[in-house]
């Protein structure tokens, strides 16, 4: 077979995810987007994750059950597992003969470590998160090592994310960035109402990683200096607590639109004079910068890691010292009072999120999924199933 | 005055018997805790579990073994909250003896709380009347407290 024929040749992809369908997150909103992008390709996507509302799904996603919120590693976190899931997922593998199998976040608690456990064949795994150690790494390697060791390809979405994964299980991964829709962000409508003096913000604003207050702080130093501004905030929450802390003067400049679609985002990211990302921490890739990055929003944001990988080290965007709000005012000012730097990095920034486009994005991973397959060899059900001797292993 | 001295000593010798209880059902307690955490670690390790129930209790058990004084609390709380969570999806549904001496454990978790919990809101009761806190009835001993772990089901 020859390259021609091997990229022409249509695949049948399973994918796992740990994380409910109908709840928002960065992990499904991936999913989703990876699974469209293959059936545009022409290739068959079949996707089970947990559901809340088994009806409202999409005809390519099958549900495992509903999402069952739990304490985990020092927070809630909203997973699958138990006899229900386990049963589910095991059919699901054996009705969908995959030529490859897709586990996001394989080493959570959850839907794919379920399927990961029971699945055999061409199995390639993704890692999203970046945490810190887990206190009980060495209590649970005997469970997550030999499901590690059965994925044929892994994937961590950035540089931390692949430092987690090295630092918590000794293994590596191949680096493959989130994705996003470059056109989508690059082309369209601008909103003049936002105003050319506007910074924005776009997230969970409640979260304290977020480091909305960070932000607000330095726009109190900005008003202190008398500088002219808008900041604009998009993105499910609750504004009575930061409200309550801000200055009249600063309220009257601040709109909170709450949450808001896909196309108003795009908008909003088209139309402002900067994008600002003061986050503290928690973040292991950054995919809002990239889109701000796609809309032309000049992007300046806290030296993480996460950030520095997206803003190749400060080259197409501007970087600032982790929760130093005073040097945040500073580049605030400078860049509002500096349009020709602000358009340098608009043309700098559309230029390299190029690089995330699922164009790119999705034939990276779409090659992976030719390698762990050219065996031609099909995913099934493991037959040394640790758990024969429960009633888990029966099929539904 | 004769009946004042010896009332204060009746009340000072009330609370060191009820101080006295405390530490008896803390003990009890503390044992109990220790019993289920290594059977949650033994169920979890049983290979009768999926993988997923079975990392869930493995860390949340080990978490509880390994945290010092000041995480104890919240490391038992989160492992009571999560085996609530295992058995209402049925995860922990199965025969073995192992799952019976969980069971049985978490029975006596329950009875330890109870009794546990009963010394604590006497003794601090006792504890909160003007006559003990104006003469410093209670010494030195620390005033029990109650944790958040103790007041949910086990």
């Amino acid at each position: 077979m020859n390259v021609t024929t091997a990229n022409l040749k249509k695949l049948k992809i399973g994918m796992v995810s740990p994380y409910g369908w109908d709840l928002p997150g960065g992990v499904q909103a991936h999913i989703q987007d990876l699974a469209l992008y293959c059936m545009e390709q022409g290739h068959e996507v079949s996707v089970i994750a947990p559901a809340i509302d088994e009806d409202a799904l999409p005809d390519w996603v099958t549900s495992s059950g509903r999402p069952v919120a739990i304490p985990y590693n020092g927070a809630v976190a909203r997973v699958a597992f138990g006899p229900v899931a386990n049963r589910r997922v095991r059919r699901w593998i054996t009705d969908g003969e995959f030529d490859v199998l897709h586990l996001h976040e394989p080493a959570i608690p959850s839907l794919s470590l379920l399927a990961c456990w029971a699945a055999e064949g061409p199995l390639v795994g993704t890692f999203h998160v970046s945490a810190p150690r887990q206190k009980a790494i060495y209590a649970v390697g005997p469970i997550l090592e030999p499901a590690i060791e059965k994925l044929h390809a892994r994937i961590a979405v950035s540089q931390t994310a692949r430092n987690t994964l090295i630092d918590h299980l000794e293994t590596d991964a191949v680096i493959i960035p989130n994705g996003i829709n470059h056109h989508a962000f690059a082309s369209g409508s601008i909103d003049t109402s936002v105003g050319e003096r506007s910074i924005g913000f776009v997230g969970r604003f409640d979260e304290p990683r977020k480091g909305l207050s960070l932000l607000l702080e330095s726009c109190e130093l900005l008003i202190d200096k008398g500088i002219e501004f808008k900041v604009v905030i998009a993105g499910p929450g609750n504004p009575d607590a930061f409200l309550e802390i801000m200055s009249a003067e600063l309220v009257a400049r601040t709109e909170f639109l709450g949450r808001v679609s896909d196309e108003r985002k795009q908008e909003l990211l088209r139309s402002i004079a900067l994008y600002v990302a003061p986050n503290t921490g928690g973040e292991s890739f950054g995919i809002i910068l990239a889109e701000a990055m796609a809309a032309g929003a000049p992007v300046l944001a806290s030296n993480l890691p996460a950030f520095q990988d997206v803003l190749e080290g400060g080259r197409v965007g501007e970087l600032f010292e982790i929760g130093d709000t005073s040097e945040l005012a500073l580049r605030i000012e400078n860049l509002l009072n500096n349009p020709e730097r602000r358009m340098a990095l608009r043309a700098l920034g559309q230029k390299s999120s190029l690089r995330f486009d699922w164009g790119q994005v999705g034939e990276s991973i779409l090659d992976v999924y030719r390698m762990v397959s050219s065996s031609g060899e099909k995913v099934r059900l493991g037959s040394d199933f640790r758990f024969s001797r429960a009633k888990l292993g029966r099929e539904e | 005055m004769l009946f004042v001295v010896w009332y204060l000593s009746f009340t000072a010798t009330r609370l060191d018997r009820l101080h006295h209880r405390v530490e008896t059902s803390w003990a009890n307690l503390d044992a109990a805790l220790r019993t289920r955490s290594a059977l949650a670690l033994e169920v979890a390790r049983s290979n009768l579990l999926d993988p997923a129930t079975a990392m869930l209790l493995l860390a949340a058990a080990h978490v509880a073994v390994i945290a010092n004084q000041s995480e104890r609390a919240d490391a038992e709380e989160e492992l009571s909250q999560l085996l609530l969570s295992l058995l209402e999806e049925d995860a922990l549904d199965s025969e073995g003896e192992i799952f019976q001496e969980l069971s049985q454990a978490r029975e006596k978790l329950r009875l330890a709380i109870a009794i546990h919990l009963e010394a604590v809101t006497r003794t601090q009761a006792q504890r909160a009347r003007p006559i003990v806190r104006a003469f410093r009835l209670a010494g030195r001993a620390p005033l029990p407290v109650r944790y958040p772990f103790e007041e949910i089901q086990v």
